[in-house]
């Protein structure tokens, strides 16, 4: 994929970049201005104007001086930090999709502040902000090292994307584990640029300039590198070290902005992907010395413009509680699939992995033992839990001749355990169903945001329609995934499902769909915002058999079909050419796997919300065991699936009982280091 | 905090509508009580039949066990004991009940293994849970809230749970006791002079460098028990339905207006810094305000449940006409 825009020449700023810069300089300070007006007190421009001039009353004066103004520093300080990031990243990634998201600065930063959160310190800003900084460093430290030094394909955006998931699973257990000390977290997280003084903001510039500054005196350096590391060598330019470099400064650029405001989505990744285009016909803003500033300059304008519009299309009151980061959140997830499908991905799909393929006996002890491991779990998830059992008590039960406290407690842990085995199961198949079609490895309802699909869906209407049954919950569930899988894979359809493209755009429906549920809660439910999150985190909680029924029915039809057309799905997953020579149509047949495998997607996530990975996890582990043939995938994987969600769920409930953690929490914990090391597999 | 004002909120429901129903006599609590079938009806409708006066109760939020707490009833299981411990110091548990977890996700294992003889909850939890708890005991399911009225779904919280425990006598001498302490508050803030004030009653956090303030507007509890004492509620902005909740910045404040009073709540049990105080010492909206000149601006007892009972609700009124009878 065309990732670099080698520097042509290097000339002097030409007079194209100043008129683009005061052009920018220009947008950026009208938005400001009319940003300034907005605000839950009645001084609007007149007072404004009035306060500037040393004329206003002494209320409305404190109103611009200690609350318009620092929003809007904050916002033009976050948008330069985030856009200059964002730029200074692609560059020495050579990746045009890397930024403070992609690269999980963020999530390490929103979980390094939850943890500091969660022991109840109140500490001080600057504290904070280091502590931030720590955060989001260590994320981009392993997503960068796991990348590798050939950091060039879409690889290291996936790796760093999984990894945001993951560590995001991680601080919402922490919110859901101290509701009381994370108070105001998970809103925050959203990403408000509102302040209070000027305190924060005094603190912050100082950072954000002394980066600013760094950057802009290793941009001769960063311009060499986007000539290749070899290159760079040959012109004497400490490769490494530049990069270590380039990449601490945009990590405390985005810290301190995550710090200030919070995440403001995706600012890191459209505001570069912005000056590109422009930077085609101004070729000084090729050189980073201008480009980064440029970038930053953009940046300043998406944060205030969203700021603003979010003022202008809501009331004062309302725009108090909507984030600016899920506007810039969903704009952000718009453009990123609109980046994916511009793509022009030069990685072909993977070599299908050389596996060995297991003689019939492999195949049969694989599956005894793992249905016995199924089994074992299925037995401790109903025997563990809150209060331990006995086999025997479970006996009793079965016959009807258990105690009174043992039925009431097998009679709420069964459809749990019931639950998660279904779910974990149907997952797993659609799972397989999808990578077959897409001949994609890495294609999994979750990452394709298919789940998070269901979950908006779900949510809507359980949101506004109050006691809503199992059956109506499956059917928003399948409304919602439908709609986000004929969005995603119609656009990646286009080109035959490529690889990486599918993916991004996945993640980045995920991304959208998880910012407008997050905007649904925070719009009609924030006063029990937890009720919600509790339902997102992928939890059995609450489950009784009525609601395990349609993912256990989905479930039957659908393994009965994917075994009975086990051939089809050999052939379709095998390669383009293969069925066509063969003088086969598979289109339909690859519609109808595809409906499949959402419907079983919609209903797990109806049964036991938002579960991630399990999709991915199964399917692979199931091929690396019994081979490629689905009559031996399909029953392998699931029996996987429901084995791993049985085990998530088991740990969730009982590790901190009486309080309770989702299974979709700890499937992420175990599923992200997986995809992330299916990725580092796949580089070579 | 925002689901112990839903708990608390609920709890208020609850008391109201049990004390809708409260016609039956009280069971009683001899060996012959348990031959009298007591039928009492949850603030969603739904029927909930004993067979005597429920003694073995797990309360799943803080406004039922503060009602429990104070018709004497000690519950066997409550949801989150800490924070209960933190948040509601005016009826404080005589006993040590079993921790049953999260007020959002109370553990079923832990309900069932009490063996209760009746649950209550609030319509705060999840449907799905309260149709599963169902199997281990009967539920009783009050109102977490109401804007339409507070004070009243307060008390049908605390008279249904009266009626399930037989306590209905404690009941309407708590009632009792709440009016003469709204009469006796009404009187000293007339004898003082501050009958009429208008009032804006709040709590804050902040989170990173942002402060929220959220408003209880006339339509929440606290702002309802406010009115019943004879003062005007202050906040313009709309609160949501049933807890009568709003949320602005500190920009908001400023249109209060000028002869405002302020008070607010904050909890150091449960580790929250003192915004008003601390966050905004030296924030100049603040600071500006003409209640904040003036010196207006008061702290109530930590400790109030903000969503909880008549007990809790006491003690907000104590707070409140000490602060604003002060001068």
């Amino acid at each position: 994929m065309a990732v670099t825009s080698p520097p042509r020449t290097l000339t002097a700023p030409s007079f194209g970049a100043v008129g683009v810069t005061a052009g920018l300089v220009l947008l950026v300070a009208v938005l400001a201005v009319v940003d300034i007006t907005y605000g839950t007190a009645d001084v609007g421009a007149r007072q404004v104007w009035q306060a500037l001039t040393g004329q206003a009353e002494a209320g409305d004066a404190s109103v611009v001086v200690a609350s318009r103004l620092p929003r809007m520093v904050a916002g033009l300080l976050v948008g330069v930090a985030l856009g200059a990031a964002g730029a200074v990243l692609q560059a020495v990634s050579r990746n045009v999709l890397a930024s403070p998201d992609t690269l999980a600065v963020n999530a390490g930063s929103y979980l390094a502040l939850g943890v500091l959160a969660a022991t109840g310190a109140t500490v001080s800003v600057f504290a904070s902000s280091a502590v931030a900084l720590v955060g989001g460093l260590a994320a981009a430290a392993v997503v960068l090292g796991l990348a590798g030094r050939g950091a060039t394909t879409v690889r290291l955006v996936l790796a760093g994307s999984a990894l945001a998931l993951g560590l995001n699973a991680v601080t919402e257990s922490l919110i859901l584990l101290f509701p009381e000390q994370t108070e105001g977290l998970y809103q925050w997280n959203q990403g408000s640029i509102a302040q209070n003084g000027f305190a924060g903001v005094v603190r912050m510039a100082p950072l954000v300039i002394v980066a600013l500054i760094g950057l802009v005196l290793l941009a001769r350096r960063v311009d060499g590198l986007a000539l290749g590391d070899d290159a760079a060598r040959g012109l004497g330019i400490p490769v490494r070290g530049t990069r270590v470099t380039a990449v601490v400064l945009a990590a405390l650029l985005s810290a301190a902005a995550v710090t200030l405001a919070g995440p403001i989505g995706f600012v890191g990744l459209c505001a570069p992907a912005l000056v590109r285009p422009v930077a085609r016909r101004v070729r000084s803003l090729v050189r980073h010395r201008v480009r980064i500033p440029v970038a930053g300059l953009v940046g300043a304008a998406l944060v205030l413009g969203s700021d603003l519009l979010l003022r202008a299309v809501t009331s004062a009151q309302v725009a108090v509680t909507v984030p600016t980061g899920v506007v810039t959140s969903v704009v952000g997830a718009v453009f990123l699939v609109v980046m994916a499908l511009r793509l022009r991905d030069g990685e072909a799909a993977a070599p299908p992995d050389r596996l060995r393929i297991p003689s019939r006996r492999v195949f049969a002890v694989t599956v005894v033992g793992l249905a016995a491991v199924l089994v074992g779990t299925a037995v401790a998830g109903v025997l563990l839990g809150d209060s331990t059992l006995l086999l025997g008590d479970v006996v009793n039960w079965a016959g009807g001749q258990a105690g009174q406290a043992i039925t009431f407690v097998l009679d709420t842990r069964v459809p749990r355990v019931l639950a998660a085995l279904c779910a974990g199961a149907a997952l797993a198949l659609s799972g397989t169903l999808v990578q077959s079609v897409t001949r994609n490895p890495l294609a999994e309802p979750g990452v394709l945001g298919v789940s998070g699909g269901a979950a908006l869906g779900a949510v809507l209407l359980v949101t506004t329609v109050p006691g809503a049954g199992s059956w109506s919950i499956a059917a928003a569930a399948f409304v919602g995934a439908g709609i986000t899988s004929a969005v995603v894979f119609g656009l990646a359809a286009k080109g035959g499902f490529q690889q990486s493209r599918l993916v991004l755009i996945g993640i980045g429906t995920a991304s959208g769909t998880a910012a407008l549920i997050s905007l649904l809660i925070v719009l009609t439910d924030r006063f029990s915002a937890t009720k919600a999150l509790v339902w997102l985190s992928g939890s059995t909680y609450g489950r009784s058999l009525p609601d395990v029924l349609p993912v256990a029915a989905v479930l039957v039809v659908g393994a009965v079909i994917a075994v009975a057309r086990r051939k089809e799905l050999d052939l379709v997953s095998l390669d383009a050419d293969t069925p066509r020579l063969l003088g086969l149509d598979l289109a339909r047949g690859r519609l109808g796997f595809l409906v499949l495998s959402v419907l079983l997607s919609a209903t797990a996530v109806a049964a036991a919300g938002t579960i991630g990975f399990v999709g991915l996890v199964a399917p692979h582990a199931a091929r690396a065991l019994v081979g490629r043939r689905h009559v031996r995938v399909v029953p392998v994987a699931m029996l996987l699936g429901a084995a791993l969600v049985c085990v998530a769920d088991l740990l969730g409930r009982s590790v901190i009982a009486p309080a309770q953690l989702g299974a979709g929490l700890m499937t992420a914990v175990v599923g992200t280091p997986y995809f992330v090391y299916l990725l580092v597999r796949g580089r070579r | 905090m925002r689901r112990p004002l839903i708990v608390a909120a609920s709890a208020a429901a609850a008391a109201l509508v049990l004390s809708a129903c409260g016609t039956s006599e009280p069971a009683k609590t001899g060996s012959d009580a348990k031959s009298e079938k007591i039928t009492v009806t949850g603030g969603d409708g739904s029927k909930v039949s004993l067979d005597g006066p429920a003694t073995k109760i797990v309360g799943t939020e803080w406004n039922v066990v503060e009602s429990l707490v104070t018709l004497g009833v000690d519950p066997a299981g409550v949801a989150d004991v800490k924070g209960y411990k933190a948040w509601d110091t005016a009826a404080p548990l005589t006993n040590s009940p079993k921790d049953v977890g999260t007020r959002g996700e109370p553990s079923m294992d832990s309900i069932a293994g009490l063996t209760p003889d009746l649950i209550i909850a609030t319509n705060d939890l999840s449907a799905s849970a309260i149709k599963q708890m169902k199997k281990i005991a009967p539920v009783l399911t009050v109102k977490s809230a109401d804007g339409a009225d507070q004070v009243g779904t307060m008390f049908e919280t605390l008279d249904t749970i009266a009626k399930a425990t037989g306590k209905e006598d404690e009941a309407k001498a708590a009632k009792k006791a709440y009016e003469s302490k709204l009469a006796e508050g009404k009187k000293a803030l007339k004898d003082a002079g501050a009958d009429g004030s208008r009032i804006a009653t709040a709590d804050g956090y902040s989170a990173s460098n942002q402060v929220s303030v959220r408003a209880f507007t006339s339509t929440s509890l606290l702002g309802s028990v406010n009115e019943d004492l004879g003062l005007k509620n202050a906040w313009k902005v709309k609160g949501d339905k049933d807890y009568g909740l709003a949320t602005t910045d500190v920009e908001g404040l400023t249109g209060l207006g000028d002869d405002v009073r302020f008070t607010y709540i904050g909890n150091k049990k449960a580790g929250g810094s003192d915004v008003f105080t601390k966050d905004l010492a030296d924030n100049s909206v603040w600071t500006s305000l003409p209640f904040v000149k003036a010196g207006d601006v008061h702290r109530l007892a930590d400790g109030t449940w903000l969503f909880g009972g008549p007990k809790s609700m006491e003690h907000y009124i104590d707070g409140v006409v000490a602060a604003l009878t002060k001068k």
